[in-house]
């Protein structure tokens, strides 16, 4: 066979033509009811606000501080094995940066407890990591969608490197998908994780998470590739999970036609350690959706009652 | 105000091109239907003011590139999300010379896949490749090159025209 590359887009046009495109009057009642169930969603939000209701003990807010948001599903719960769905999540190969390792601070101003030293709580440190030490979501935000594919488990952050990666004694990663609790099963996800636990040696797990805070605060704008927007980096309060914890987020405004005008596109990160294991939470979002505060922090207290349960 | 005739209109005169695009950019019936459906819905909700943006196919195409491209990046790493989310509806058959096309762009970059849909489909010259995709003229140039290069390579039986004038002025 011998064609022209043009003669194949022509057969491509010829085959996308036999799809059945929507009515037009389909489509735009579509986009009015996907605009009523956000409205929807914004009004629950601010009748939580105005009531005062306290979402497990506070108020949960936005990433930006600027809106509460609606409570996520459920609350975190420890795990009993064999009951609820395991996760199988597989080992990921990949790292979060390189050998050279940003200057240590030592300076830890989003803990708000006493932190543990690494290697000192666990009489015989862990070498592997089971399926169980990886949370699962609450029944009203599962999708089914997991994956185990390889990719970084942090985002980049003006070519960080991380010195605490030559004391990696294992490391497993996982991306999933959740929903909102409202949304039919089914639907297009609100938002997906990149979840990693990763082992250090004895006493270097901080060491991850002080050179995780120093590479947030090292890097407060960046572009990122195939993207021509500047994006923001800065940390957040962590609150309290695990012995010590690190959030930052990266925010940007939306691309054109993405979001809504003024819109920011937010993603949130989140990494807590527990002894000597770190467990990194990145909401990646779905479809240019805004990382939600609520849903973050719950997932994320799963994910400390998970490693914990783990570790006893 | 929206005026849905107007968009009624827009819609019918520009769904087809929209749709050809969406399969150029996705390899896939079904997430052309999604993509582009979902373009128009954004459209939609926006065109009170969208009704008066001097270009408004030019903006569907960057928000079909732009869902597509992120779509892309989860069906890379979800590589169950297919098995896990329901039978598609019913498509027909693509041709054969189109599955073998589609089949070499799922092995492109997603701007690589833009670039060569905007120039064979919609006949764009670079310099307006360059604007929608806002990035320089030399790097749509750079994208066409290689995509035309990766598709010589993966279809070998086809012959692969050189970089037009108009490419390259």
């Amino acid at each position: 066979m011998s064609a022209e590359i043009s003669d194949l887009y022509r057969s491509l046009t010829v085959s996308a033509d036999e799809v059945t495109v929507a009515r037009p009057e389909v489509v735009r009642r579509h986009a009015d009811r996907q605009a009523r169930v956000r409205m929807a969603g914004s009004a629950l939000a601010v009748a939580v606000l105005l009531g005062g209701v306290a979402v497990g003990g506070r108020l949960a807010f936005s990433a930006d501080g600027s809106a509460p948001l609606p409570p996520p599903a459920g609350a975190p719960a420890p795990i009993p094995s064999g009951v609820t769905p395991t996760p199988t999540p597989g080992p990921s190969a990949s790292s979060a940066a390189g050998s050279s390792g940003p200057t240590p601070s030592r300076t830890t101003p989003g803990d708000t407890r006493p932190a543990t030293p690494t290697g000192a709580a666990t009489a015989h440190p862990p070498t592997s990591i089971p399926d169980r030490a990886f949370f699962v979501l609450a029944a009203a935000n599962r999708t089914g969608l997991e994956s185990t594919a390889g990719g970084p488990i942090l985002p980049p952050l003006c070519d960080a490197r991380y010195a605490s990666e030559s004391a990696v004694v294992q490391r497993r990663a996982r991306s999933i998908a959740y929903k909102t609790p409202e949304a039919p099963a089914g639907s297009v996800p609100a938002g997906s994780y990149r979840h990693s636990i990763t082992i250090y040696r004895p006493g270097r797990a901080d060491d991850a998470i002080r050179e995780l805070r120093q590479a947030v605060r090292a890097c407060p704008e960046q572009k990122m590739p195939d993207d021509s927007r500047t994006w923001r980096q800065r940390l957040l309060d962590p609150g309290v999970y695990g012995d010590e914890s690190v959030l930052f987020e990266l925010r940007s405004p939306y691309p054109p036609g993405m979001g809504d005008p003024g819109a920011y596109e937010v993603r949130l990160v989140r990494a807590f350690r527990v002894d000597d294991v770190v467990t990194v939470l990145w909401e990646q979002g779905w479809e240019y959706t805004a990382a939600e505060r609520a849903q973050v922090d719950a997932d994320s207290r799963r994910a400390v009652a998970a490693i914990e349960n783990w570790l006893g | 105000m929206r005026d849905a005739r107007s968009f009624d209109d827009f819609y019918r005169g520009t769904s087809r091109r929209m749709m050809r695009y969406g399969y150029a950019v996705t390899g896939d019936h079904t997430e052309a239907q999604d993509v582009v459906q979902e373009a128009f819905a954004r459209a939609w909700r926006q065109w009170g003011r969208l009704a008066e943006h001097p270009a408004p196919e030019a903006w569907l195409r960057l928000v079909v590139s732009r869902l597509a491209n992120d779509r892309w990046r989860h069906l890379h790493r979800w590589r169950v999300l297919l098995s896990r989310s329901g039978p598609p509806p019913t498509a027909p058959p693509p041709g054969e010379d189109a599955v073998l096309l589609v089949g070499a762009l799922r092995q492109l970059p997603p701007a690589q896949r833009q670039a060569l849909a905007l120039h064979y489909l919609f006949d764009l010259p670079v310099e307006e490749i360059a604007r929608e995709a806002d990035v320089p003229v030399g790097t749509v140039k750079s994208w066409l090159s290689r995509g035309r290069s990766r598709l010589a390579a993966l279809l070998p039986d086809v012959h692969i025209d050189e970089l037009e004038a108009n490419d390259v002025s």
